[in-house]
């Protein structure tokens, strides 16, 4: 008798238990109700990638000396680097270069490592083609610049949230010239230089110097 | 018996018989020298549109509310371009469905593919039957009301056990499986919670059943008194539409679409349409249940006297008859708002979970109420309905 007790009891305070979380649950959903859409209205409103941002791979011809850095340390070997050796003048000649889209997986490690900085990240990231093997860019696809959100006159550019001046949580309808929470990378730079120099007054001003020309860089 | 002299009883307390449109429709029609016979002919029809109309503008309205408020409860818009604020969308869907291809699977069974739908959809329609608005104000206020309901729902289930297996499909079979599983071990419990409502308002008639809750407005319904029936209806109600914690019989992710995976256009549309109405059905009846029907929380007998006005007026019987239809109204689309709320908290059950839930946890509790009603019922009758 006190064992089914038991058992009873304990189905009863399981099913409390129960319609206590769903009521917990319910609460988080009504919740969400008045919280802000944090819908971007695609084809008319584009967030602004971060600066960080890993898309499209931009290739300068020139500046590129055929290392094929880029391609040992690439996950899959994939830019196709071409180039012939020019016996007379015992250099590599580059004939063509060429990255597939369809394959990269954007992880960056040849704009890490090209010694010659001849290859970059975009913010370029809608690549969408009706071909596949359209997604195979050569030197010249690489070579083009990549468009952007911010000067393209049928898209409203929005900033992602981490971008917002302090407090703001909605995008729409906030002057450019107000800038992001926190110090802008020029500005901590500039903190820098100051606190350095006060550091190193007595050093040489060449040091200070030499700061100036990385600033300008 | 007892019945017949509560009823009597109950006729005579209503001073007003409230607003009765077919009474007023045959003067009229007398007047323009029709027969009586001939003039009840031409009523028949005119509630059952007017209730068919409602039901499917009562659809429209689900669908974009039930699509607005899952977009807010996931922070996104929703329809907006179709119609101001997306109010269109429904209607766009729906001719949608209308223009497509009507496809009927090769090896399928073509009589019993076409069959399935409209055995959903007929029993739900039908249902409404049953479904008061005010004091006059539904189709038909048959004796066995409720009950009619209770064995309508149980077409269904034949119904959709034809579509998944017409289909000659897997995914199909299974959900038309679950789906009569489902509704079987459901159908159980929600009759054993309707009969201690019935119980405690001696009297099938949903008319009688709201009547007998709108004593003492909001605190005289049944709620209060059923709060366990309440949520064990509420429960079924929701198994019985297939809604969210219990929409195994279509499950996307493991059975594709359930017995809809094969039904295209229109006759996707009937299943489409049957489960919302299904839904608003069980609202309905949820609040003609336990929530007082058309009764407004303070009793309008009450707030006419209040205001020196007589019940039996017409402009006042013209406002407590669309207060009625209003509070119905509203006390639905509450409960169909607490369901699409549902569907975005809850996940969703296992099909063993669920019969478990039916059959060891529903079932029990269900009887346990009922009997519990009938003790209470002897031991106070004047508050259970003596």
């Amino acid at each position: 008798m006190l064992r089914f007790l038991k058992k009873v009891t304990s189905y009863a305070s399981d099913a409390v238990k129960a319609a206590n979380y769903l009521t917990q649950g319910l609460a988080v959903t009504f919740d969400h109700m008045r919280r802000r859409p944090i819908t971007i209205q695609y084809p008319y409103e584009k967030l602004i990638p971060s600066e960080r941002y890993r898309g499209r791979i931009h290739y300068e011809f020139d500046k590129c000396i055929a290392c094929e850095v880029c391609v040992r340390v690439c996950p899959i070997n994939l830019p196709v680097v071409d180039w012939v050796m020019n016996k007379e003048t015992k250099k590599k000649e580059l004939r063509n270069y060429s990255i597939d889209f369809g394959v990269c997986i954007f992880c960056g490690n040849c704009v890490e490592y090209c010694p010659t900085n001849c290859l970059s990240m975009t913010e370029e990231y809608e690549l969408a083609t009706f071909d596949r093997h359209n997604l195979n860019y050569d030197n010249v696809a690489l070579g083009r610049l990549p468009t952007n959100v911010t000067t393209d006159p049928s898209v409203k550019a929005l900033r992602e949230l981490a971008y917002l001046p302090q407090g703001t949580m909605d995008p729409h309808d906030v002057p450019t010239t107000q800038t992001r929470a926190g110090k802008l990378p020029t500005e901590m730079l500039e903190l820098m230089n100051q606190s350095s120099s006060k550091n190193k007054s007595n050093e040489s001003v060449a040091d200070s110097a030499q700061i100036e020309e990385k600033k300008k860089q | 018996m007892t019945m017949v002299t509560y009823q009597a009883k109950n006729l005579l307390a209503q001073v007003s018989a409230g607003l009765d449109l077919e009474v007023s429709f045959s003067q009229a029609m007398k007047g323009l020298g029709f027969s009586p016979q001939l003039a009840h002919i031409l009523w028949l029809p005119l509630p059952m549109l007017l209730v068919l109309v409602a039901a499917l503008i009562g659809v429209l309205v689900t669908v974009w509310l039930e699509r607005k408020i899952s977009a807010a409860a996931q922070q996104r818009i929703g329809p907006e371009y179709a119609g101001a604020l997306g109010i269109l969308q429904p209607m766009a869907d729906g001719l949608k469905l209308l223009v497509k291809e009507d496809v009927i699977p090769a090896k399928a069974d073509s009589l019993l593919f076409t069959l399935g739908p409209v055995l959903v959809l007929v029993p739900v329609i039908l249902s409404w039957l049953i479904v008061p608005f005010g004091q006059n104000l539904l189709i038909s206020n048959v004796g066995i009301g409720i009950f009619l309901w209770i064995s309508l729902s149980s077409i269904q289930p034949i119904g959709l056990l034809m579509s998944g297996y017409a289909s000659n499909n897997k995914y199909s079979l299974l959900g038309g499986l679950r789906a009569a599983a489902q509704s079987i071990s459901y159908e159980i419990p929600l009759a054993l919670a309707v009969l201690a409502v019935v119980m405690m308002s001696n009297s099938l008639s949903t008319v009688d059943i709201v009547d007998q809750q709108n004593n003492a407005g909001f605190l005289s319904w049944n709620i209060w008194r059923q709060p366990v029936g309440f949520l064990i209806f509420w429960i079924c109600a929701l198994a019985e539409c297939e809604r969210l914690p219990f929409d195994l019989p279509e499950a996307e992710e493991e059975l594709v679409a359930g017995y809809q995976t094969e039904y295209a256009g229109m006759k996707f549309a009937l299943f489409y349409l049957g489960s919302y109405i299904n839904l608003i059905l069980s609202a309905l009846l949820v609040s003609v249940l336990y929530l007082g029907g058309w009764g407004f929380p303070i009793p309008v007998e009450l707030l006419a006297n209040w205001l020196n006005q007589s019940i039996d007026a017409p402009i006042i019987q013209i406002i407590t008859g669309s207060l009625g239809i209003v509070m119905t109204v509203i006390k639905a689309y509450l409960l169909v708002f607490l369901a699409i709320l549902l569907r975005w908290t809850t996940p969703r059950v296992r099909i063993d979970q669920l019969l478990d839930l039916g059959w060891k946890f529903l079932l029990p509790i269900s009887l346990v109420n009922l009997l519990f009603t009938a003790a209470l019922k002897l031991v106070f009758p004047t508050f259970f309905g003596g």
